[in-house]
């Protein structure tokens, strides 16, 4: 496999590693969330370009369409939170209370 | 051609002088009064005219004046219609009123409005002629509302006292409920017969009659107080006793069973109605005569006696006998108002004392007084061969021996025991025993217009019954052939009830009860009826129409339906599902773990 891949590939398990492993704030998870998907899109793009899927042109596009939708989703999830409790601390999620 | 119409018609023009004289000097000076009483006493002589007339020749008189206008194909014209009803009871009337008339020239006579008061009683009585004599269903709504509205004016005479206020609203709102059906059966009778003529309306078949006969059961039940729409007669005691005796006694309220009588040939043939009429009136009967048990207030006592023989009169017209309930209307009327005159004397005695637990030992210083109560309440409980005995005891009689509802039946014999109970608890508690009463009133009964007055009914009570059931002209057929048994119930249930009732007046005379039971409860609170009635159905149209109006669009639909509800359900299902305690760095963790194990279990693999 090309270096190119390689890297990108790399760029993905770092971000995958850091929205697994986190020490306190969710939001720390969530701005690696959106580097996973910034590593798929290129990821995407550069594959598409260089073997002409011509047909699957528009495919990062609606990649980028979805990953909005579950940044908003998340941002909100988080805002949730942080109005309940006034921080992002992970540690505030031990109770099953609303 | 006699000159029956002309008495007739002069009779009732002459009820209409003193109105007519009201703008005059005469209205002013304080001879009214007795210019009022002698108009009516030559009223009730000259259409006693036409009554004999009536009796000996059985002529009836239908009198078309004035064509008073013509809507599309409805003729509407003044019409007097003299038959059986009417001629009779014109003159019982009269004769009730001139003694009503005369009484309450004593009674109210530190009065300083008491020509007003004379004019609006000689109204009431114009209009109840009015209802008596139509011909035509418009003239008797005309009557039938002119009542209810003097009937309003009478009961609130002493304005400033808020129960009366509220006593005369509560009987117009009753009584309207009873116009809503009497103007459905108007409304019916020209929609489908074209016509308000009674003769039109009884000639004309029509297989269903249910509706209007309904709407005029309705209108019954609001003006005679039958129970539904009761609670306006005791509370009409409100007003100065002279009102009490005429309107809510002997003319006003048999207003309700008169409209049935006249429609006796609609009714004979629908069974229905029939059961209805008897049901309801052997309900009224037996709820009215429980509430008059444990009254206190003697004007009550009475006037839920007046209640419970209007339901007997209901009865009657339950087993198809108008004319029996037209012979107890009229001596009813007698006895009474004797009842409410004597109240009215008692009570004005005793400076306005009403609550009989106050009174007692009347027997000596009123002894004219107390032989009319006792001779009144015999009558009323049909004592043989006194006045009530004729209609009240024929009409047991007929409907023991009728092929009726036989729960219907054992309900009004029941209530006449407890007429004669009730009658025992007043004369007990008013007349004998010692004095309860402030002992400084001074006791006299001997002003002339009292005396008089009281006398002529007294009379009426005693003899009016035989003289009136002799001469009338036979219409239904009696029963004649009974066995014993059946004959003497009433006589046998009335006893039981004057004994029981005397036994245990006596016996408990002076025990004192701390706590009521739930019986006497039930009874002297008029069984929750105006307690719950007057609260509880405005209370609840006001809220929801006032949740309907500000809550329904508002907080339901916009907020409630779709926001809120899905996110309160939403949570309430998560809280219920999960089972997890919000571990979330490990379970990412644990994430971590299996991908990197798999990836290198599986990288080394062959």
């Amino acid at each position: 496999m090309s270096m190119v891949y390689v890297n990108m590939f790399l760029a993905f398990i770092m971000s995958l590693m850091g929205l697994l492993m986190y020490r306190s704030h969710l939001m720390s998870s969530l701005l690696c969330l959106e580097g996973m998907m910034l590593s798929l899109f290129i990821m995407m793009t550069v594959t598409i370009l260089n073997n002409h899927f011509t047909l699957a042109n528009m495919t990062p596009i609606i990649l980028l369409v979805f990953a909005a939708c579950e940044a908003a989703l998340g941002l909100s999830l988080l805002v949730m939170v942080s109005n309940t409790y006034g921080t992002d601390y992970v540690q505030n999620l031990n109770l099953l209370q609303c | 051609m006699n000159l029956f119409i002309f008495f007739m018609l002069t009779a009732m023009f002459i009820l209409l002088l003193p109105i007519i004289m009201s703008n005059t000097q005469l209205y002013k000076n304080n001879l009214y009064p007795h210019y009022v009483k002698t108009t009516i006493s030559y009223a009730f002589t000259i259409s006693m005219i036409p009554a004999m007339m009536f009796v000996s020749s059985g002529q009836e008189t239908i009198v078309s004046n004035w064509h008073w206008l013509s809507i599309q194909t409805l003729k509407l014209s003044l019409s007097f219609k003299l038959d059986y009803f009417s001629i009779i009871f014109i003159p019982v009337a009269l004769f009730v009123t001139w003694s009503i008339m005369e009484f309450s020239m004593w009674y109210m006579h530190t009065d300083p409005y008491i020509n007003r008061f004379f004019k609006y009683l000689l109204m009431f009585l114009i209009t109840m002629m009015i209802l008596v004599t139509a011909n035509n269903l418009f003239q008797l709504f005309i009557g039938w509302e002119g009542v209810g509205i003097m009937s309003f004016l009478l009961i609130g005479w002493w304005y400033g006292r808020a129960d009366a206020n509220t006593a005369a609203l509560q009987a117009i709102l009753y009584n309207r409920i009873g116009d809503v059906g009497f103007i459905t059966a108007m409304a019916w009778f020209l929609a489908n017969m074209n016509a308000w003529d009674f003769q039109q309306i009884f000639i004309t078949q029509h297989e269903n009659l249910n509706i209007p006969l309904l709407g005029l059961l309705l209108a019954a039940t609001g003006k005679s107080a039958q129970f539904g729409l009761h609670p306006w007669l005791p509370s009409a005691m409100e007003g100065p006793t002279p009102v009490s005796a005429l309107l809510h006694s002997s003319t006003m309220v048999v207003a309700g069973v008169f409209l049935l009588i006249r429609f006796y040939p609609l009714m004979e043939h629908n069974k229905t109605m029939q059961t209805l009429t008897l049901c309801l009136g052997a309900i009224t009967t037996l709820f009215t005569a429980i509430c008059a048990l444990t009254q206190n207030d003697i004007k009550k006592i009475v006037a839920f006696s007046t209640s419970s023989q209007l339901g007997l009169m209901i009865v009657t017209i339950g087993v198809n006998q108008p004319h029996l309930a037209f012979l107890h209307i009229c001596t009813h009327a007698f006895f009474k108002a004797m009842l409410f005159m004597c109240s009215g004397s008692i009570i004005h005695s005793l400076n306005d004392e009403q609550d009989i637990r106050k009174m007692g030992g009347l027997y000596k210083p009123m002894p004219f007084t107390t032989s009319s109560l006792i001779i009144g309440s015999l009558a009323l409980t049909g004592m043989p061969f006194l006045t009530g005995f004729y209609s009240k005891d024929l009409i047991i009689e007929t409907a023991n021996t009728s092929y009726t509802n036989a729960w219907a039946l054992l309900v009004t014999l029941i209530a006449t025991s407890l007429t004669a109970a009730y009658s025992t608890r007043i004369m007990f508690f008013a007349l004998l025993g010692q004095p309860r009463f402030n002992s400084l009133s001074p006791i006299n009964e001997n002003n002339p217009h009292l005396i008089n007055s009281i006398k002529r009914l007294l009379i009426g009570s005693i003899f009016a019954g035989y003289l009136i059931s002799h001469n009338i002209p036979p219409t239904t057929i009696p029963q004649m052939t009974m066995p014993h048994y059946l004959k003497l119930t009433a006589l046998a249930v009335t006893i039981t009830g004057f004994i029981l009732a005397l036994e245990l007046n006596l016996a408990a005379k002076n025990l004192k009860f701390k706590y009521p039971s739930n019986l006497f409860k039930f009874s002297n609170l008029l069984g929750y009826f105006p307690i719950v009635m007057h609260r509880l159905p405005s209370t609840m149209s006001l809220t929801m129409s006032q949740k309907s109006a500000s809550m329904l669009l508002d907080m339901i639909w916009l907020e409630n339906v779709l926001p809120k509800s899905i996110s309160h359900f939403q949570m309430k299902m998560s809280t219920t599902v999960s089972n997890q305690k919000g571990l979330v760095k490990l379970y990412f963790l644990s994430f971590m773990i299996t991908l990197t194990l798999s990836l290198l279990l599986l990288s080394f693999h062959e």
